[in-house]
């Protein structure tokens, strides 16, 4: 209306400035009583002195401003150097390819590693028990289990039964390594070269017969297994065969093979006799080597039956005190080969295996 | 003749002022400011001082004139010279812009 008519072009510059400063001046007292309100406010409801706090804590808490800290003042990227052990192979393993690690290392996903790390150890154990060969820590350690696992076991006795009479390089023995466990049956010829068990549970009463006249049979406190080895089986002794044997067959039952196998026709039944026979036997033994069972059994049904079974075990059991070396191998061969001892092993066990 | 100018003049005060109002400049400058203020540190500053005025006069007896009485000298010197210049050339244009109607 009226600011129309007098407008501001009448204005000179120095009163337009003026009137901006006076203006500006304005704005700020305005802020300022605002923020007067502000405060007057928060100290008469309380609230103006909340946020103080002692000097102290203050520092405790100040921002960090450094080079490689965070602002708590800690080092952001510790966790990328932490290491970590794997439990498995016990390798320590950086943090950040630990999970992978452990997928591998244990064998989930794909076997891989699991299998190899089996064959890596299997292969160390061929190599050591082939450098340590007169171990014989396997003889005379009853915790042997059915299907053993460990193949160089099953090999270190296979060395052990053969080793004098054979290059540990000759075909024979690189053939009978590559027989897995499962593959022996019972009436395979070498099967007391595979130191497993089989379960007397599952068998009939035929079987069971039939396996105590050819085999040790003892039964493993370990494993509950009965042991297929020979039936002069070192690990095991007449008594516990002749224990095993009363169990299953009754008390009639007694060791019909080992009778038989002692007592042939190279001596009678005179404890003097006996003992000749035996000490001859100790002679040899070392050298001849050990029967295959089923030539064993054979003879046990051709000799045995007649025999003096008391008389018998009376020597076989002085044998088995007297004798310390020649336990281990070959008694049935020793009556055959008497007249050549040393000669004739490997053929016949050749004529077995083939 | 002096009492008409001065009359006159006072009138052009009103009328400025009327004009800031109704375009709602005075409102965009007010908000401006007090952006400016806080983000320079203004208002930290000036309340550290009314920290130190209160706990001077007790805190039961502080009333908004002393308030005011202490703070305003306070926050107009504290005021950047970069704000008061924008602040100024806002209002230099707005003066412009309707002194030519």
């Amino acid at each position: 209306m009226k600011m129309e008519d007098m407008s501001l072009s009448g204005l000179d510059n120095s009163k337009l400035e003026a009137i901006a400063q006076e203006l500006y001046a304005d704005l700020v007292e305005d802020s300022c009583l605002g923020f007067c309100f502000e405060v007057h406010r928060a100290v008469k409801c309380g609230y103006f002195f909340l946020d103080d706090t002692d000097p102290d804590s203050m520092k405790d808490f100040e921002i960090v401003d450094q080079p490689g800290l965070d602002i708590f003042g800690q080092v952001f990227n510790q966790w990328k150097s932490k290491e970590c052990v794997c439990p498995n192979c016990s390798r320590s393993i950086a943090a950040s390819r630990f999970a992978p690690h452990l997928e591998k290392c244990l064998g989930m996903g794909r076997n891989s590693s699991r299998i190899a790390n089996r064959r890596i150890a299997n292969s160390n154990n061929m190599n050591k028990s082939e450098s340590d060969q007169e171990d014989n820590d396997d003889i005379n350690d009853n915790d042997w289990s059915y299907g053993s696992e460990k193949k160089a076991k099953k090999r270190k006795s296979d060395k052990l039964w053969y080793l004098p009479f054979q290059n540990p390089n000759s075909p024979r023995r690189s053939k009978s390594l590559k027989h897995k466990n499962g593959e022996l049956s019972n009436s395979d010829p070498f099967k007391y070269n595979n130191s497993t068990g089989i379960s007397y549970e599952t068998l009939g009463p035929e079987e069971l017969r039939s396996l105590l006249t050819t085999q040790c049979g003892v039964i493993s406190e370990h494993t509950k297994k009965m042991c297929t080895r020979s039936l002069r089986c070192p690990q095991h002794t007449d008594e516990q065969r002749r224990t095993v044997r009363i169990y299953f067959l009754g008390p009639s039952a007694v060791l019909p093979e080992v009778e038989s196998s002692l007592d042939n026709d190279s001596f009678d039944m005179t404890d003097s006799q006996a003992l000749i026979s035996r000490l001859q036997w100790d002679g040899s033994s070392d050298l001849s080597p050990s029967d295959s069972g089923s030539s064993k059994t054979s003879e046990n049904q051709g000799w045995g039956l007649g025999t003096n079974s008391s008389e018998s075990r009376k020597t076989k059991k002085k044998k088995s005190h007297l004798s310390l070396v020649g336990t281990a191998s070959g008694l049935g061969s020793n009556k055959k080969k008497k007249p050549k001892p040393p000669a004739p092993p490997t053929p016949s066990i050749y004529d077995d295996i083939n | 003749m002096v009492v008409s100018k001065m009359n006159k003049d006072a009138q052009m005060r009103a009328a400025i002022n009327q004009k800031l109002i109704e375009t709602g400049e005075r409102e965009r400058l007010k908000e401006l400011l007090r952006a400016k203020l806080i983000e320079c540190g203004w208002k930290d500053q000036l309340k550290a001082h009314c920290k130190e005025v209160i706990k001077e006069k007790g805190l039961e007896h502080v009333t908004v004139d002393d308030l005011v009485a202490e703070i305003t000298p306070k926050g107009r010197a504290l005021v950047p010279d970069s704000v008061k210049k924008e602040l100024l050339q806002r209002i230099r244009t707005f003066l412009a812009q309707h002194a030519s109607l």
